[in-house]
């Protein structure tokens, strides 16, 4: 097999077929096509003439291109040209298939499995065992069965069965089980996950030992991503994002869900080119921080790619003890509500007595110079310290007076010190930076920060390791101690205005919120064992856990790690459960190394297996028929077919010019027809009328312009199916046989037409020669145009007709004949003012009227001569100022009338 | 009357068989004949032509009594010329005629078969005498000669060129056809003819491909009349040679008409009728005026 990317060649060497090309062009070139038989008469005037040129006697260069494409086509077809070709196996004896399956192998699973299904299928052609190695361990690590050769059918439901693991694969063991298994000559084949573990070229090297090998991996941008744990204490949620192969840069997001599967946030994450490692933060406001479960990438599928959260992600709740009953008249002055302000931002706050919140599960209890005096309060309050529970106090009078307690980080001189007061004179004393080792390290100290009193601690050797903070002049400021597993902490100043500017500091909130970050999440101090209670399958879905997942054991779970003992997932109660998480398990994460000289790599991401050869075959076919066709038609056989191909092409070309934008020609014809005053006429589709039709308003143009002030332009042909009317005062419509009827969208607008004032004279051009059957037909005619148009009954021009005072006084309407009836419509005063919109007469009025290009007339009067075009001139002027002008001069009609009644 | 019976049930009976010859015939005819007037002066002939007076020598016999009966002046009745003259009418019939180029078009013989019963048509209606050459059948007039023509065209198969018969002087020929024989054959039947006193007329119908030679590439033509058929490698490249062999070709047909006195026209099937029959009616007319 030759390959080139791709593509490759199952029988290259037939391609040598190709340098026969170059003879079959020379045969074809000096094998004329056969002649087209033609019976023709005129043989006798033929005999003897030699055609001058030599050429085209042989085939023409188009059909010779053609047959050689064909026999391209045919000889790259034999060569079976594959386009994504499946690997094909080389060896001979039994094939071990070493299946990466641990939860690295998760993204694209699919591929894998469909390349093992390959790989089966090709040993089941070739009648060869398999051996299925997956090299991550068994659920619950169980000892796995000892390896065995399986019958091909076999080995397809053993690849079934096989899914990634949420754990990491051990390949190590994997090699291990092999050794056992005696395999005489065998091909590996090992479906690697792309990962090196930091095993990978042992194993390569393992399996390179007992026979070739190859190894498919997944290319660098579809490596799987893992997730692992961010800055806890952050005030967002973080997460690092972590990518085997950083070559590239990529994109992704990552998603936290919610405790009910809902979507919280989602983030777009970019890794730069080179980067492996990142940093995921998602914003989200406390209430949603606190339901969050997960987070997750989208869209990939892995244990590996599931960030399971638990208490120790959530907002640490901190307690504030207020003073019982008693209270404070003035709440805003209270040492608790400035404390509630400052931990509000990052924490979730309640309020109460000792006891009620330590019921509750709190991390952190905050004591405003409050002493814990109930009853065994103090003992419950050592007792929670010692749990891991912080208790942060504050300084205030109380505590000033009362002296020493046993909840104390140091004893306390009794009385505290007065700085700046009104009978000092030192002044308001300001913060030290913070020590290296101090948990406020890196704070930044704002200038404004004073502090006015304090309580002071006996200085005592170990007071120096004690102190967080302290004052320009070395007194310390907070200090704490390590009870058991817990903190008591003491700020030596009140945590209102009353002895110092502390509290109304941004400095304050950022240490409130150090001292919370120190402080232990209150489940973390579980002594009992912890049973699974659901676990990540390998795909990272939450699940039951499996019968073999273990109890992790008490106090255990610091140390534990996700393995496949302890797949990842929630253990606890359901109540209180802790989150393991993948990430801690995977040491090594980098990209599959260079593997050992002699292992063939190949890629997964390949497209299915594409044989070129039918297609190629089918268009050699294709091209074979066309060709055949071709051959029929240069013999002439085909002369039915040709003629029907030119009239069909005509048809295209037809059809293409009709297809050219309207819209355009819309508007050039509006522009045109609205720049002056324009005669129009209907376009019949037929030459000879729209010529004519052109003429006749060119001459009518021309004596308009010459006797009136109408100034008429070059006539206008109109598409009633297309071009807008309303330009137009009066359309002349020449009614001729062979009109195609207007379309009813036509009808439509023409009934707007007239509806808007439009005027329309139909002329039938007949009367020369009408008879009865003409007149029959062209009624017909008129009828079928006019079907659909608004048209009352007409009647002849009656005598006192405004057509006959307009212009000039006419009495008859001649045309180039005479004698036929000008009909209009009815007028009724009370529509359009009495002006009729439809004028039909069939004297060839545009025939009278036509002139040819120098202005002489075109057609001989019937018959009157001169004096009867003079009239159809007049009768023409008469029209267009009866459109222009409407009943303007409908009081001329009544003139005699009024004259007579004046009694002139 | 026994005659005039089978006369009229054969005229029937041809009309039967030829009728739609005969009416595209007589249509093609009928539109000529409004365009083209009779023999409008006075002659030999049965038909009243007009009254003129009297004159000295005027034979008494002339005299019209009713019209001179109605005034002082005595009036000849004069009639019409009708001299009715014998037109031969010959149409190649052969096998070359048959054909067509394209499908829409009729074949040579279709066209010269209705041609010459039209300008029969004509001829008859002028009464003249008609016949068809070769038919041995001599010239008759009057209606009934028309279906007989039509009947003796429909089954008459000829030569390339009329044989050589006898006529009688001042007759006139039609010949129509393609005229592709040799020049030097259709010079000698015209010569013996223009000899024997005939005056003729040549129409060489043509079909549009036989005139422009539309065909293109390797063309192998097979005659129509058991020629050897010819390969033509590439017939663009003779067009040209071909129709200035077949301008020559009319150029010597031209030429032999005129030595003859005769007169040549063409005519492509791809043309109306009307116009070929016209000019060659008109040709005729006048030829008969004389």
């Amino acid at each position: 097999m030759l390959s080139l990317g791709a593509l490759a060649l199952a029988s290259p060497w037939l391609l040598l077929g190709l340098a026969a090309l170059p003879a079959l062009w020379w045969l074809l070139r000096v094998t004329p096509p056969a002649p087209r038989r033609i019976r023709f008469p005129a043989l006798r005037l033929l005999l003897g003439l030699e055609p001058q040129e030599e050429t085209p006697s042989k085939t023409p260069l188009w059909l010779l291109l053609l047959r050689m494409a064909l026999a391209a086509l045919i000889i790259l077809a034999l060569a079976h040209p594959l386009l994504n070709p499946t690997a094909q196996l080389g060896g001979k004896g039994p094939l071990v298939l070493a299946v990466d399956n641990g939860w690295s192998a998760a993204r694209h699973w699919e591929e894998r499995r469909s390349a093992m299904d390959d790989l089966i299928a090709q040993a089941d052609r070739e009648s060869r065992t398999v051996v299925m190695l997956p090299t991550a361990p068994l659920p619950g690590g169980a000892a796995p069965q000892p390896l065995s050769m399986l019958r091909p059918a076999d080995a397809h439901a053993a690849a079934a069965e096989l899914s990634p693991m949420p754990w990491p694969a051990d390949r190590k063991a994997a090699l291990d089980r092999l050794a056992a298994l005696d395999l005489g000559s065998a091909e590996f084949v090992w479906l690697s996950d792309g990962i090196d573990d930091g095993a990978a070229t042992d194993f390569a090297q393992g399996l390179q030992k007992r026979g070739p090998v190859r190894v498919m991996a997944d290319d660098a941008d579809a490596l799987p991503r893992l997730l692992a744990t961010g800055e806890i204490d952050d005030k967002d949620l973080t997460a690092q994002v972590r990518r085997a192969d950083g070559t590239l840069p990529a994109e992704l997001y990552v998603r936290a869900t919610g405790d009910d599967g809902r979507l919280l946030a989602r983030q777009q994450i970019t890794f730069e080119a080179g980067a492996v490692r990142t940093t995921a933060r998602l914003t989200l406001p406390s209430e949603l921080r606190n339901r969050a479960m997960s987070i997750g990438i989208e869209g990939e599928a892995s244990a590996g790619a599931v960030l399971l959260l638990d208490e120790r992600w959530r907002r640490r709740p901190v307690g504030i003890a207020t003073p019982r009953a008693t209270g404070t008249a003035q709440p805003l002055l209270s040492g608790a509500y400035y404390l509630e302000k400052a931990l509000a931002p990052f924490s979730e706050v309640r309020e109460g007595d000792i006891a009620t919140l330590l019921k509750g599960e709190i991390a952190v209890l905050a004591l405003p110079d409050l002493s814990p005096t109930g009853p065994g309060e103090k003992d419950a309050l050592v007792q929670w310290i010692e749990n891991g529970g912080t208790v942060l106090r504050f300084a205030g009078p109380r505590l000033a007076e009362q002296g020493n307690d046993d909840l104390l980080p140091v004893s306390l001189r009794r009385g505290g010190r007065t700085l700046g007061g009104a009978l000092s004179w030192e002044t308001p004393a300001t913060l030290a930076p913070f020590d290296a080792t101090s948990p406020f390290a890196g704070l930044e100290i704002p200038k404004d920060v004073t502090i006015s009193r304090q309580v002071l601690a006996e200085p005592t050797l170990d007071l120096a390791s004690k102190t967080w903070a302290r004052l320009t002049d070395g007194t310390p400021l907070v200090t704490a101690e390590k009870r058991g597993k817990g903190w008591l902490v003491l700020v030596h100043t009140t945590g209102d205005p009353e002895w110092s500017s502390l509290g109304l500091s941004g400095l304050f909130v950022d240490m409130l919120r150090r001292i919370v970050a120190v402080s232990q999440g209150v489940t973390g101090n579980s002594d009992k064992p912890l049973p699974p209670v659901e676990t990540l399958d390998g795909y990272g879905r939450l699940d039951r856990p499996s019968a073999a997942t273990a109890t992790i054991p008490a106090s255990g779970f610091a140390d534990t790690t996700a393995s496949a003992k302890f797949p990842p997932g929630f253990y606890g109660t359901e109540d209180s459960r802790q989150a393991l998480n993948l990430a801690p398990a995977v040491k090594t994460f980098a990209a599959l190394p260079a593997l050992p000289p002699g292992v063939t790599r190949m890629s997964y991401a390949r497209g299915p297996e594409v044989d070129f050869r039918p297609s190629l075959l089918g268009i050699a076919l294709g091209l074979a028929l066309i060709d055949l066709v071709i051959a029929y038609a240069l013999r002439g056989l085909l002369s039915g077919l040709t003629r029907w191909k030119r009239g069909s092409s005509v048809g295209a070309v037809l059809l293409l010019a009709a297809g050219i934008p309207a819209h355009a020609q819309d508007d050039d014809f509006a522009v045109r027809a609205t720049k002056g005053f324009h005669l129009a006429y209907v376009r019949t589709g037929i030459p000879e009328v729209d010529a004519e039709a052109q003429a006749g308003l060119q001459g009518l143009s021309n004596i308009l312009k010459r006797r009136t002030s109408v100034e008429a332009g070059e006539p206008l042909p109109v598409n009633i199916e297309h071009d807008e009317m309303v330009f137009f005062p009066l359309l002349y419509w020449p009614v001729v046989d062979g009109e195609t009827p207007p379309s009813p969208q036509a009808i439509e607008r023409i009934n707007r037409f007239i509806a808007t004032g439009g005027t329309i004279l139909f002329d039938t051009q007949d009367h020369g020669e009408s008879n009865a059957y003409n007149a029959a037909a062209t009624q017909q005619r008129l009828r079928k145009i006019a079907a659909g148009l608004e048209i009352s009954s007409l009647l002849p021009v009656p005598p006192e007709h405004i057509l006959t005072k307009s212009f000039y006084l006419l009495h008859d309407f001649p045309g180039r004949w005479v004698g036929g009836t000008l009909w209009v419509e009815p007028s009724d005063e009370q529509v359009n003012d009495g002006v009729t919109n439809i004028l039909v007469g069939s004297n060839d009025y545009a025939g009278a009227w036509a002139v040819d290009n120098n202005g002489r007339p075109l057609h001989a009067m019937v018959p009157g001569g001169e004096p009867q075009r003079e009239y159809a001139y007049r009768f023409g002027v008469n029209l267009v100022m009866y459109a222009l002008t409407g009943n303007y001069k409908s009081d001329q009609v009544h003139v005699p009338a009024i004259l007579e009644r004046l009694g002139q | 009357m026994a005659d005039a019976a089978l006369l009229q049930h054969r005229a029937e009976q041809a009309a039967a068989a030829l009728p739609p010859l005969l009416v595209a015939a007589n249509r093609v005819a009928a539109t000529v004949a409004q365009g083209v007037h009779g023999r409008r002066r006075v002659g030999q002939g049965e038909t009243f032509w007009q009254f003129r007076q009297y004159q000295q020598g005027d034979s008494v016999q002339r005299v019209d009594w009713r019209e001179s009966g109605k005034s002082q002046r005595l009036y000849i009745r004069e009639t019409e010329w009708e001299a009715a003259q014998s037109v031969w009418l010959w149409r190649d019939a052969s096998a070359s005629m048959d054909y067509a180029s394209t499908r829409n078009l009729p074949t040579k013989r279709e066209r010269a078969d209705l041609l010459t019963l039209a300008l029969a048509s004509l001829v008859l209606r002028g009464g003249e005498r008609v016949a068809m050459m070769g038919t041995g059948v001599m010239p008759s007039h009057g209606r009934a000669v028309l279906p007989r023509l039509a009947l003796q065209i429909e089954r008459e198969t000829s030569t390339d060129l009329p044989a050589i018969e006898p006529l009688p002087r001042n007759g006139q020929i039609v010949m129509i056809g393609d005229l592709l024989a040799k020049l030097e054959d259709i010079e000698r039947v015209v010569a013996r003819y223009a000899a024997m006193g005939l005056n003729g007329h040549l129409l060489q119908v043509l079909d549009p491909a036989e005139e422009t030679l539309p065909f293109e590439g390797r063309v192998r033509f097979e005659g129509l009349q058991q020629e050897n058929p010819l390969l033509i490698s590439r017939v663009e490249a003779v067009r040209a040679q071909y129709t200035d062999r077949l301008a020559r070709h009319r150029a010597g047909l031209t030429a032999i008409a005129r030595a003859a006195g005769w007169r040549f026209a063409t005519h492509r099937t791809d043309r109306p009728p009307h116009t070929a029959l016209l000019s060659l009616y008109t040709a005729l007319s006048a030829d008969v005026r004389k």
